[in-house]
C-alpha cells in the first residue's frame, strides 16, 4: 500500500479548491469522490442536455483571489448575469428585496395599511420576550408582514413551525446586526456593508462546469480525481488518521496517506471513524441535524413561464419552497429555446414523507402545483427528473454549536485531519467560503498556519453591490467615543459658565475702558437681563442671567443631540436589520 | 499542521455604544469654535464691506470696543477674525474642561 500525501474526501467546491492548491504545490493529491460527477451540492446534473443546478449557485465573491481563479478556469465561459429573483405570493410577484411601492400595489391599500398598523403596533407595544423566530420577526416587522413574508416560507424551509424555531437562531442568521458594524458601515460604508448583488457569474453550462475544470486541472497535475469512491471507515490510532476505506462499486479499499482533508457531512465523519469516539462524541453526531431538499425537474413544451432565475414561494397553498428557471441562469442550460425546464425544489428531511414518495408522485405533485400557480397547465410537462440531495443545510438548532464544538474539540486530537466546505463544518459556506477553506487547508499542510473556522466570518466574507473597497476597520473603542452620550448637566454647566463668563468680562472690559458707560451699546442687555446695568454689580448680575440662560441651552443642546444621536443609531440599526433580512431567504 | 484554539463567538458588544459618556478634547472643542468664530467674523465684515453704502457697518463697529484695531474693512475683517479665532478659542477649549471637570466629578 503507497501511503500519498494527501488524501481529500469530497469532489466539491472545497474538496477542488484544496487539490488546486496541492497541485500548484507540485503535491499530487487523491479525492475521493461518492458521487458519479464532480461538484458536491453545487454540481450540475444533465438529463437530456437539459442541465440543471441543484438549488442554484450565483458565483460571486468578496474575495479576489477566488473571484480571479473562476474567472481564469473558465475565461469567457463565465457568463455575467443580471440577477431578478421576487417572491411568489397571492398568485402575485413581488420584487425582492420588498419595494413599497411594489408591495403597496400587489397587496393592496387596505392590506398595506393594515400591515403598517401592525408594524406600529409591535414597535410600540412589542412581546416582551423573544423566545422563538416568529416573536422575533413580529417585534420587528409586526404580525401581518410576518404572515405575509416570513411564517410559510421559512416553515417550509425548515418543516418546523416557527415557534418551534429559536429567536437566537434568527438573530444569528440575519448577520449584520451588530450596531457598532452597522454604525461603522453607515459612517463610513463599504466593507461591512451586506446586501444582495445584482449581478453573479455563472457558468455557461452551469456549475459543474467549473468543477469539472478544477478537476481537469488536478488531473492534468497528476493528481487524482476517484468518482463513485464511498468512503465507508477511517482508520486511525487516536492521534492521528492512518488509513481511509471506500468502496468503489463492490471493492472495498483502502488508501493512506500522511494528510487527511474531509468535506463530507462532519457527523458523518464521526461515526465513520474506527476505533468509534467516545459516545458523547457521537451523541454530538447524532444530533447535528441535515436538512434536504428534493428538485423535481420540469421540461415544459413553453419557451418563457417567467423572467426570474429563481422564484421564493410564499404561498401557502403549494408545498414547493423555491422555483428555478434554469434557462434564465444561463441559456445553454437548455438544448431547445422553444422549452423550458424548471427546479420545483422541495425542503424536506431525509427519510420523511416527501423524501419517500416516488419519483412519479413527485412529478405529479411538482406539475398540479406548477398549474395551480398559474405558470403552466401540467399537460405541457413533457418530461421530468427527480434529484435528491440529502445533507443540503446544516440546521442551526438550538444545540448544534455545542455538538459542534464539542466534535471539533475531538477531531483536534488528529493532527493531520482537518475538515472543510459546508458540511464538512457544519456552517453555512457559500461556493467561495468552501473554497477557501480548502485552500487554506491545503497551505496548512504545507506548514502555513490558518485558521478554517474564521472563514466566513462575519467581518471578512459578505456579499455585497457596491465594488469591493478597502476600508480600514474603525477600532470599536473609537465608535464607542464617537456615540457616547453627552452628560447633559455638565454640558450646560460648561456652557453656561462661558456664556457668564463672557458677559461679565465683556461689562468688566467696557466699565474698565472708562469713557461714556451708560451710553454703552452693552446696556441694551437690560431689555432681557431685568436688574443689569453696565456697573461691577451688573456684571455679577449678568453673569448670574447668562449662567441661567447658557445652562438652559447647553442641557436642551446636550438633550438633543443624544436624542439624534439615538434615533440616528435607531435608524441605522433598522436599515440593518432590513438589509440583513435581504439575504435572509437566499441563504437557504 | 495546525490546530486552532477554538471559541465561543464573543458577545455582541451594542450595549458598549450606550454606556459611555462623552468626553470633549477641549482642544479641538476650542480649535473647532475658534475657527467658527473667526470666520463668522471675517464673513459678517467682508458682507457689509462688499455691500458697501453710505455709512459700513454701524452695528459691527461695536465690535471694536472690545477687539482693539478692528474695523469694517478688509483689513479689520482680519483683525476680526483673529480676535474671533482668540476668543472662540479660549471660550470652546474652557467649556470643554468645564465639562470634562463636571463629568469626572459626576462619575
Amino acid at each position: 500500500m503507497n501511503k500519498n500525501p494527501v488524501v481529500i474526501i469530497g469532489a466539491g467546491p472545497a474538496g477542488l479548491a484544496a487539490g488546486y492548491e496541492f497541485i500548484n504545490r507540485g503535491i499530487k493529491p487523491v479525492i475521493l469522490e461518492r458521487s458519479s460527477i464532480v461538484g458536491g451540492i453545487s454540481r450540475t446534473e444533465s438529463y437530456k442536455d437539459f442541465h440543471f443546478d441543484i438549488g442554484g449557485h450565483r458565483f460571486f465573491s468578496k474575495n479576489d483571489d477566488i473571484n480571479k481563479l473562476w474567472q481564469e478556469m473558465l475565461g469567457p465561459d463565465f457568463l455575467q448575469v443580471s440577477r431578478l429573483s421576487r417572491i411568489y405570493y397571492q398568485r402575485k410577484f413581488f420584487n425582492y428585496p420588498l419595494r413599497p411601492a411594489n408591495a403597496l400595489f400587489n397587496l393592496g391599500p387596505v392590506e398595506s395599511f393594515l400591515i403598517l398598523i401592525s408594524y406600529c403596533r409591535s414597535r410600540l407595544a412589542p412581546q416582551p420576550e423573544e423566545n422563538n423566530f416568529e416573536e422575533w420577526v413580529i417585534n420587528r416587522f409586526g404580525e401581518r408582514l410576518y404572515l405575509t413574508f416570513f411564517k410559510t416560507y421559512t416553515e417550509k424551509v425548515w418543516g418546523i413551525p416557527c415557534k418551534e424555531i429559536r429567536a437566537d437562531w434568527a438573530a444569528q442568521r440575519i448577520k449584520g446586526l451588530s450596531l457598532l458594524v452597522a454604525v461603522s458601515n453607515a459612517l463610513f460604508g463599504g466593507q461591512q456593508a451586506k446586501s444582495l448583488i445584482e449581478q453573479f457569474y455563472y457558468p455557461k453550462f452551469g456549475p459543474g462546469m467549473m468543477w469539472q475544470r478544477f478537476t481537469d486541472y488536478i488531473v492534468a497535475g497528476g493528481g487524482e480525481v476517484m468518482l463513485n469512491c464511498e468512503v465507508s471507515s477511517v482508520l486511525h490510532d487516536n492521534s492521528k488518521i492512518t488509513t481511509v476505506e471506500y468502496r468503489n462499486g463492490t471493492n472495498l479499499k483502502e488508501i493512506s496517506a500522511e494528510n487527511f482533508i474531509s468535506s463530507m457531512p462532519i457527523s458523518r465523519l464521526v461515526k465513520l471513524l474506527k476505533p468509534l469516539p467516545p459516545a458523547e462524541i457521537l451523541k454530538s453526531a447524532e444530533q447535528l441535524a441535515y436538512r434536504a431538499f428534493i428538485i423535481v425537474v420540469l421540461v415544459i413544451d413553453k419557451a418563457a413561464l417567467f423572467p426570474d432565475q429563481w422564484l421564493y414561494v410564499h404561498s401557502p397553498a403549494v408545498q414547493v419552497g423555491r422555483i428555478q428557471n434554469f434557462k434564465n441562469w444561463s441559456r445553454f442550460m437548455v438544448p431547445d429555446q422553444n422549452k423550458t425546464s424548471i427546479g420545483m425544489e422541495y425542503f424536506c428531511n431525509q427519510n420523511d414523507r416527501t423524501w419517500k414518495m416516488a419519483d412519479n408522485e413527485l412529478v405529479e405533485m411538482a406539475a398540479l402545483e406548477m398549474e395551480e400557480m398559474g405558470f403552466s397547465p401540467a399537460s405541457q410537462v413533457i418530461d421530468s427528473y427527480v434529484v435528491r440531495q440529502p445533507h443540503a443545510y446544516p440546521v442551526y438548532d438550538s444545540t448544534y454549536k455545542k455538538n459542534l464544538l464539542n466534535i471539533r474539540k475531538y477531531l483536534n486530537n488528529f493532527n493531520n485531519l482537518q475538515t472543510i466546505g459546508r458540511s464538512g463544518m457544519h456552517r453555512y459556506n457559500n461556493m467561495d467560503h468552501s473554497m477557501q477553506t480548502g485552500i487554506l487547508a491545503a497551505k496548512n499542510c504545507c506548514g502555513e498556519v490558518h485558521d478554517l473556522w474564521a472563514v466566513n466570518e462575519e467581518k471578512s466574507y459578505l456579499e455585497e453591490r457596491r465594488p469591493v473597497k478597502e476600508i480600514p476597520a474603525i477600532p470599536e473603542n473609537v465608535l464607542i467615543r464617537a456615540f457616547a452620550r453627552m452628560d447633559k448637566f455638565a454640558f450646560a454647566v460648561a456652557f453656561g459658565s462661558v456664556c457668564g463668563l463672557l458677559v461679565f468680562s465683556a461689562t468688566i472690559w467696557i466699565i474698565s475702558r472708562g469713557g461714556d458707560i451708560q451710553n454703552s451699546h452693552l446696556r441694551l442687555l437690560a431689555q432681557y437681563f431685568i436688574g443689569y446695568a453696565v456697573t461691577v454689580k451688573g456684571a455679577f448680575i449678568a453673569f448670574g442671567y447668562s449662567f441661567f440662560w447658557g445652562f438652559l441651552f447647553g442641557w436642551l443642546f446636550a438633550y438633543l443631540r443624544n436624542l439624534f444621536m439615538a434615533i440616528y443609531i435607531y435608524r441605522i440599526k433598522r436599515k440593518a436589520e432590513l438589509l440583513s433580512l435581504k439575504d435572509f431567504f437566499d441563504n437557504f | 499542521m495546525v490546530k486552532t484554539e477554538m471559541k465561543d463567538s464573543p458577545t455582541p458588544p451594542e450595549e458598549k455604544l450606550f454606556s459611555g459618556v462623552l468626553l470633549l478634547n477641549a482642544k479641538v472643542v476650542g480649535l473647532a469654535l475658534g475657527v467658527i468664530f473667526g470666520l463668522g467674523i471675517f464673513v459678517a465684515t467682508n458682507w457689509l464691506v462688499i455691500k458697501g453704502g453710505p455709512r459700513v457697518g454701524p452695528h459691527l463697529i461695536l465690535l471694536s470696543q472690545y477687539f482693539i484695531g478692528y474695523k469694517v474693512t478688509f483689513l479689520g475683517s482680519l483683525i476680526g477674525a483673529a480676535y474671533g479665532f482668540a476668543l472662540g478659542t479660549i471660550c470652546g477649549a474652557l467649556m470643554g474642561w468645564i465639562y470634562n471637570k463636571v463629568v469626572a466629578f459626576r462619575q
